[in-house]
């Protein structure tokens, strides 16, 4: 079939079209914002040069936010990664419930994180809550999830890998689909054991898959929104706040757009360094064979 | 080629009667009314009013747009609106002030707003922005049968409130029902407190803070906060951070709670409920009397300074007051108080009767973070109030701190604003 450049152009156009309409402009104008006072509803604003910047590092709550978004960003990078890893190598073999079990794991993937939130809201409840209801039934201790910011914010992240580790699995275990047997079996004859396998060819050998599952993860973690909308709404006091809600708040309740803007430039700007800093590591880990 | 003639004809008088349709649909004047979607108030509710003034003026078309979800709050919603060049005519206001800097409402002309009872409330820079179309009041419902049961009386002070408590707590009865959970629930003890050790002492005291001469962090906020901290650290039960609005008036309803301190509307609840006891209804004691009553006045109907039809908006809102019946059905759904210089009667539920008897003679104070008019909130501060200080000071953290950070907060809003 003769290529044509035009026709590639042209079925390219909407895709592209869209990213630019919908991603591009949108954070070119929330880069201009974050210079400008802009207040989201008035038509003028002014320049303000790197004001909102400075006034952002000497915010306290701004920071709240950072370290919350940073902490959940770790856990749920951990939990994805290692407990990705461990399930699809156990999924990544031939068993009766093998269906079953990837079906399960795979399901919460599907729901949406605010019906996923709200369920698992009500099922952590100190007083009338599944969890605490199924304590007490044997004769427990209630547990309050909501105790501390940070017993919440384990809580929530806990909820958010629920929601989402099935996503990680597949993953995992397409990739470990990619390792051929070959060398298992040339390491079994070898007489290695599971633990060695495991450690010398299956991890190398998903360097691929951690590279991309480390990038989605810590991506996914630092613009967490709706889980911690949904769960505690930032609260109680802002001591769960993301910095992604900080943004929300500061732009629509505190008419700040442009300091707002700027919050979530500095969002961007670390998403980027972790994403370059991991693809740098991970590439140097990833073996060919 | 005549095949060609024929369709480009058929195209041209298609879209000739299309344009016939619109030129004959652009002689009415449309108007976009902004509404606030409730389970009391639903769209159906508001359409009814949008019906009724179409039959009334029928040269005018009134289209009802609502917030998308019900999670979503009608009056951020109308910020997008106007961010995005679709501001509505009509709208329904909470906050004008964060409207008012933009230049995007539309002032109500002196004696055009007469027929409410209080014309002024609200005004800002002696402006007019709202027609407040209700009020609310703020006190504790309680459940006069374990009162009985435990040979307690209505407290007439803040300490003999504690008392109540004290004797509540010994009989392992959850005295009062307060949630952070949801963020605003619990500023209705905040709110009262703060009316009766702040605000009925100095009512301009919120317009004095919009003047930086006074300051949160004030020994009677200091002190009324603290009141607030410790009901809710020794009265409100264990689960304080994780109960919702929801829970509350579950805990209240099912007797597990004796008091409820909340708005008003609570009174709906009471009447939908089928609670196997008697709810009662005091406000909220200060130190030496129980005279003082927090009310919210701070929400009504605006219009767009950007609207074509002004006057055909203004007329809309006069007819939302004039039209008694679905007046009353406002009203109704939450058992509100009227605004308007006639009486609007409606089917009120006893308790709401014996509310409108108890207040009579208080002194009102507007509903501490919903000031209006020159003593409201700066832009976002009124969430600060309900997001952060309140559930601060809820779990216990240090309230003159606390509060120094609010004044921070304002600092730093009014320096935007500028």
């Amino acid at each position: 079939m003769k290529h044509n450049k035009l026709y590639d152009t042209l079925f390219l156009a909407p895709g592209f079209l869209v990213y630019i309409i919908f991603m591009i402009i949108p954070v070119i104008m929330c880069f201009l914002y974050s210079f400008t006072n802009w207040d989201g509803i008035s038509a003028s604003f002014r320049f303000i040069g790197l004001k909102n910047f400075v006034n952002l590092f000497q915010d306290a709550s701004f920071f709240q936010a950072l370290k919350v978004t940073l902490i959940i960003m770790v856990l749920t990078t951990l939990i994805y990664n290692i407990l990705g890893i461990i399930l699809a190598a156990l999924l990544n073999d031939t068993g009766k419930l093998l269906g079953f079990s990837r079906s399960a794991i795979f399901i919460p993937t599907v729901l949406s994180a605010v019906v996923v939130a709200f369920i698992w809201s009500y099922v952590m409840q100190t007083n009338g809550g599944v969890i605490n209801a199924i304590i007490e039934m044997f004769g427990g201790t209630k547990v309050d999830f909501y105790a501390t910011p940070m017993t919440t914010i384990f809580m929530i992240s806990g909820i958010i890998c629920w929601n989402s580790l099935g996503f990680f699995v597949v993953i995992y275990i397409s990739t470990l689909t990619t390792i051929p047997q070959e060398i298992y079996e040339a390491c079994k004859v070898d007489g290695a054991g599971w633990f060695y396998r495991f450690f010398h060819i299956t991890l190398p050998l998903l360097a691929p898959g951690i590279t991309i599952n480390c990038i989605l993860s810590v991506a996914g973690g630092l613009k967490q929104y709706d889980h911690v909308k949904v769960i505690t709404g930032g609260g109680p006091g802002g001591a769960t706040q993301t910095v992604t809600l900080f943004g929300v708040e500061k732009a629509f309740e505190y008419n700040r757009r442009g300091y707002s803007s700027a919050a979530i430039i500095i969002l961007f700007i670390i998403i980027v360094i972790f994403s370059i800093v991991q693809l740098a590591i991970s590439k140097k880990h990833e073996v060919e064979y | 080629m005549k095949r060609m003639i024929t369709l480009l004809m058929a195209v041209i008088l298609v879209l000739g009667m299309f344009a016939g349709g619109a030129v004959a649909e652009t002689a009415k004047s449309k108007i976009v009314f902004c509404v606030n979607i409730q389970p009391q108030l639903p769209v159906e509710y508001w359409q009814s009013i949008a019906d009724a003034y179409m039959a009334y003026n029928p040269s005018v078309e009134v289209e009802i747009i609502g917030q998308p979800s019900s999670n979503v709050d009608v009056f951020q919603y109308e910020k997008t609106l106007l961010a995005t060049g679709q501001f509505p005519d009509v709208m329904v206001m909470q906050n004008p002030a964060d409207f008012v800097p933009s230049g995007a409402l539309l002032a109500f002309d002196e004696g055009e707003l007469d027929y409410l009872l209080d014309p002024n409330i609200g005004k800002i820079d002696g402006v007019q922005y709202v027609a407040n179309y209700k009020k609310q009041v703020i006190g504790v419902f309680y459940n006069k049968d374990i009162f009985v049961a435990n040979g307690l009386e209505v407290p007439q002070t803040y300490q003999a409130f504690l008392d109540v408590c004290e004797a509540l707590k010994a009989k392992e009865i959850l005295p009062v029902s307060i949630g952070i959970k949801d963020g605003w629930p619990q500023i209705m003890l905040a709110n009262m407190l703060a009316g009766t050790d702040l605000l009925a002492n100095d009512t301009s005291w919120g317009i004095q803070r919009n003047a930086d001469t006074v300051k949160f962090n004030n020994p009677q906020l200091v002190k009324a906060m603290e009141k607030y901290q410790y009901i809710c650290q020794n009265y409100a039960g264990d689960s304080l951070p994780s109960i919702t609005y929801t829970q509350m008036l579950e805990q209240f309803f099912t007797g597990k709670a004796a008091m409820l301190p909340m708005g008003s509307w609570v009174n709906a609840e009471v009447a939908k409920a089928e609670q196997e006891f008697e709810v009662g209804w005091f406000p909220m004691p200060g130190d030496d009397n129980a005279n003082v009553l927090s009310v919210f006045v701070n929400e009504g109907l605006s219009i767009s300074a950007m609207t074509k039809y002004p006057d055909v908006c203004k007329d809309f809102v006069k007819f939302f007051f004039a039209d008694k019946a679905l007046y009353s059905d406002f009203l109704k759904g939450e058992q509100l108080f009227s605004t308007t210089k006639e009486s609007v009667p409606y089917e009120m539920i006893p308790l709401r009767k014996y509310i409108e008897e108890a207040i009579a003679g208080m002194q009102e104070v507007e509903g501490f973070e919903s000031m209006t008019g020159d003593a409201a909130f700066l832009p976002g501060l009124k969430d600060y109030y309900t997001n952060k200080l309140t559930q601060n000071i809820a779990i216990g953290n240090d309230v003159a701190t606390e509060l120094d950070n609010f004044d921070k907060e304002w600092d730093i809003a009014k320096e935007a604003l500028n």
